[in-house]
């Protein structure tokens, strides 16, 4: 596939990585929402799915590991006319960025968040994430994962996250779809997208995603939160893929917020005369 | 010498300290005078044992004293504390049930505080009540004292107020004593400010758009003063979930085009650290206020020590060219906040500015043409001056000749600016290229050298050589130039040097400057002396000592006169 977001950065992916098709995903999601380059900022963190954004010819933020969301939710501060959109792994922003996690589902920035989840950590060499199921082997959790898995699309409905979604790597049609919905989300939008890891995970593959992922039906409420909750438990059995829950009510942050707006940070005037005004305040004189 | 008057309101947390004294320092502005006001106060919300003293003198005053003169105390359970520290011919006014202890001490004056709070038609005005009879032992008055009250507060309360101040200053009539009358003087207008309020200003006239944090003692003082003053100059302000996400967010609007900055303590800012790197490596121009406080770890919150110069000098992995400064009065913390801003675009570098409690609560009267509106010099470049690889993409991070590349910012068609905390390319991807790594650092360095051209000179005052020279870094500014005086006027020749720039370090003139005098001696609230060390590691010269003070109080001017001369 070639398009308008190309780069010439060369894919340090291993052959087969769940990440290539995401990529692909990604592109075709953003040409399909029309904008121009100039306008869409990628913001990642550290991790091999962090890498994505290298891949676009968009605006890039690659930041440090965890640490995707700050960035994201001060950049659609500074500047709201321009398309934040955050893809990263599910180490960087169910682990260490975990409390951003948290915190931005409440803020509800306007910002589409798809998440690499490969339930492991891939670019330190296959220790166990956030994600992984308990009884897994990772390198460092040697007699298998004890912890309880982290439900990224429970937590985020619990939250009042106002899209949450599911997405697979190997259907990029389907998630590209999931992904320009999600851009158009006014709000945070959460695309936890099933990875695989083809060289570290070797029990959640292609194969066993394949036969776990079922289509949430045509009829399925995207607005019944309870009915949504229930199905982001669903894991042992089978997974569901799609909108769980959506609500368009809820205002974002920015438009909460009384100081974001227009114009752009970056264009905001610091006059002369508005100084000295504030500096007036503070000069004692007698009435 | 003229007049040296030093009150003390003393009271627990809600019991109208602070309002009080800033009463007082008004009176004293109205009255033509100067005035220096600290605060000392415990980590809590109700009751304990704070201070807020304000030492009046004809001149202006940049520190305090340890002995009050008038000593206000209102809550009379503190009275076997506070005596020691009152001056031999000093007054303590208080409102003391007959037979309480310390009413057999002659300077103390019991006080009907409550009795005529309760007439002026409230219970909580005992402070006024107690700030009128200090007026009126200053001679200031009662017209003045309306008048200011009148700024103060509103309505039916301003009545209130104006009453209970009457009460008092009616009753201290022929019952405090005559020798702390302050002469008339001519009234001129004075900003009046704390160290935290000038940094916020700054700031704020230093063009800051996007401020950010997580509260934290004496940090939090600078995000209150943001988040109040910024919005009406376009500044967008957020609190963080936690330190870490503020200063990413505030590279993430850096990033976006706006000056932006944080504010924390030595515990905030441990956890920005790694993000003070990422800064580094972006290029990204930041700003980070630090209010020291004692440590390790929580240490004493709401006390003051200059523990950090080492931490700040070295924090976040990795090398990368910083501009730390270091305020010394309300004066610099202005100044230095917005040349923090200007610099640290110019050179895309982090900037701390260096504070602690003390400047940070410290209020004084100050100039008002201290405190002029500089300019803002925006340095963001756009479509033709952009630089460009042979596609036409931009290179955020091109090899410029002081290593500073043109930034643009996303938004503008036809630039997509691309940032990454991996070693980069030019372009800003990443890469494991080593030769394009060297050239990175090289680059990155040599801003660093750029910056060190512009470095601010460290400020000398008193001989040009001689017996001692004292040097000091931010706060001290004021106690050592008072202190230097002492020692001048018992014949003792000392020179002062105040740094208000630590990184990069003014070398040259420090060495230049030590080489003039017999002893040297770091002044220092901490225990091992990290101005001392970085001295030695900077130019190779050993001071001959280091005065230090480490129980989370500033240093006062005798104490450290006296220091000096048992150490010389
Ligand atoms: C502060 C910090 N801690 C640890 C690392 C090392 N590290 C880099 S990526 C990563 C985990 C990545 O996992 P994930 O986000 O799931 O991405 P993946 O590589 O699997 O795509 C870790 C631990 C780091 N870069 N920074
Ligand atoms: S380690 Fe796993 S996630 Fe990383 S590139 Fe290889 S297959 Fe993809």
């Amino acid at each position: 596939m070639s398009g308008i977001f190309d780069t010439d950065v060369e894919n340090a992916w291993c052959p087969g990585c769940g990440n290539v098709p995401i990529l692909n995903a990604v592109k075709k999601a953003l040409e399909r929402t029309g904008k121009p380059k100039h306008e869409i900022v990628l913001v990642s963190g550290i991790g091999q799915a962090a890498k994505l954004p290298h891949h676009v010819d968009v605006n890039v933020f690659n930041g440090l590991h965890g640490r995707a969301l700050p960035a994201a939710l001060a950049i659609r501060m500074a500047n709201p006319s321009l398309t934040v959109v955050v893809t990263s792994g599910d180490g960087d922003i169910y682990g260490e960025g975990g409390n951003h996690f948290v915190h931005n589902i409440r803020r509800n920035p306007d910002i589409a968040v798809f998440v690499h989840d490969n339930q492991v950590y891939g670019l330190t060499k296959g220790q166990p994430s956030p994600t992984s199921d308990p009884g897994w082997t990772g390198s460092l959790q040697r007699s298998g994962v004890i912890s309880g898995p982290f439900p990224p699309l429970a937590v985020a409905i619990a939250l009042g996250c106002g899209f949450v979604a599911r997405g697979i790597a190997a259907d990029i049609e389907f998630t590209a779809d999931l992904m320009v919905q999600a851009i158009a989300h006014k709000g945070f939008a959460l695309v936890d997208i099933l990875q695989p890891c083809v060289t570290f995970n070797k029990k959640n593959t292609y194969q066993w995603y394949g036969k776990m992922a079922y289509k949430l039906p045509a009829d399925h409420d995207a607005a019944d939160r309870v009915r949504a909750f229930e199905l982001s438990l669903e894991w042992e059995e089978r997974i569901p893929i799609g909108v769980l829950y959506r609500r368009e009510d809820r205002p974002c942050f920015e438009e909460l917020h009384p100081g974001v707006g227009d114009p752009p940070l970056h264009a905001r005037e610091t006059p002369p005369d508005a100084v000295r005004d504030l500096l007036r305040k503070r000069l004692f004189t007698l009435p | 010498m003229g007049i040296d008057v030093n009150i003390r309101i003393m009271g627990g947390a809600g019991q109208g300290v602070h309002t009080a004294g800033g009463l007082l320092c008004r009176l004293a502005v109205a009255g033509g005078h100067h005035f220096h006001a600290t605060q000392d106060y415990m980590s809590r919300i109700r009751g304990g044992r704070n201070s807020y003293s304000v030492r009046i003198r004809e001149i202006p005053v940049r520190a305090g004293r340890p002995q009050a003169d008038i000593v206000l105390s209102l809550d009379p359970g503190h009275l076997p504390h506070i005596l020691s520290s009152v001056s031999p011919a000093g007054i303590v006014v208080c409102d003391l049930p007959a037979g309480e202890a310390g009413s057999a001490d002659s300077r103390v004056i019991a006080a009907p505080l409550k009795e005529f709070s309760a007439s002026a038609g409230s219970p909580i005005l005992a402070n006024i009540v107690g700030a009128g009879i200090v007026a009126r032992a200053l001679g200031i008055p009662p017209e003045t004292v309306d008048r200011v009250l009148t700024l103060e507060f509103k309505g039916d309360f301003l009545e209130k107020n104006r009453v209970a101040a009457r009460l008092g200053a009616e009753w201290a009539q022929g019952r405090v004593p005559d020798s702390f009358r302050l002469p008339e003087r001519a009234f001129r207008a004075r900003m009046i400010l704390a160290g935290n309020e000038a940094l916020v200003l700054g700031a704020i006239a230093g063009g800051c758009k996007f401020a950010v944090g997580y509260p934290m003692t004496p940090g939090s003082g600078i995000l209150l003063g943001l988040s109040a003053d910024g919005p009406p100059l376009g500044l967008v302000f957020e609190q963080a979930e936690d330190e870490i996400a503020a200063l990413n967010m505030a590279i993430g609007a850096s990033y976006a085009g706006a000056r932006a900055m944080v504010a924390t303590s030595g515990g905030g800012f441990a956890l920005m650290v790694e993000a003070l790197s990422l800064a580094g490596m972006l290029e990204a121009p930041v700003v980070v206020a630090l209010g020291m406080r004692p440590g390790p770890a929580t240490g004493m919150p709401t006390r003051t020590g200059q523990e950090e110069l080492a931490f700040v000098l070295s924090a976040g992995h990795g090398e990368f060219p910083r501009l730390v400064l270091s305020p010394g009065s309300v004066e610099e913390a202005y100044a230095l906040a917005h040349h923090a801003m200007e610099m640290s675009e110019a050179y895309q570098v982090p900037c701390i500015l260096l504070t602690d409690q003390y400047l940070a609560d410290t209020v004084v009267d100050a100039d008002p043409g201290d405190f002029p509106a500089l300019p803002v010099n925006r340095r963001i470049v756009h479509g033709n001056d952009v630089p460009r690889d042979a596609k036409g993409r931009y290179l955020r991070h091109a090899f410029a000749g002081d290593g500073v590349s043109p930034m643009a910012v996303p938004g503008e068609p036809g630039i997509t600016v691309v940032v990454d905390s991996d070693e980069h390319t030019e372009d800003g991807h990443l890469t494991e290229d080593h030769a394009v790594r060297i050239a990175m650092v090289e680059k990155r360095i040599r801003k660093g050298e750029a910056l060190e051209m512009e470095t601010l000179p460290p400020l000398l005052s008193g001989p040009p050589d001689g017996e001692v020279l004292l040097i000091g870094f931010g706060s001290t500014k004021g106690v050592i130039a008072e202190a230097r005086e002492i020692l001048s006027a018992g014949g003792v020749s000392a020179a002062a040097v105040h740094l208000r720039q630590v990184a990069p370090f003014p070398a040259r003139a420090v060495s230049e400057i030590l080489d003039r005098y017999r002893t040297a001696f770091t002044v220092e609230n901490n225990r091992t002396g990290q101005l001392a060390r970085l001295i030695r590691a900077e130019t190779g010269r050993e001071v001959s000592g280091t005065i230090s003070r480490f129980d989370g109080l500033p240093f006062t001017p005798e104490e450290l006169a006296r220091g000096v001369k048992e150490r010389r």
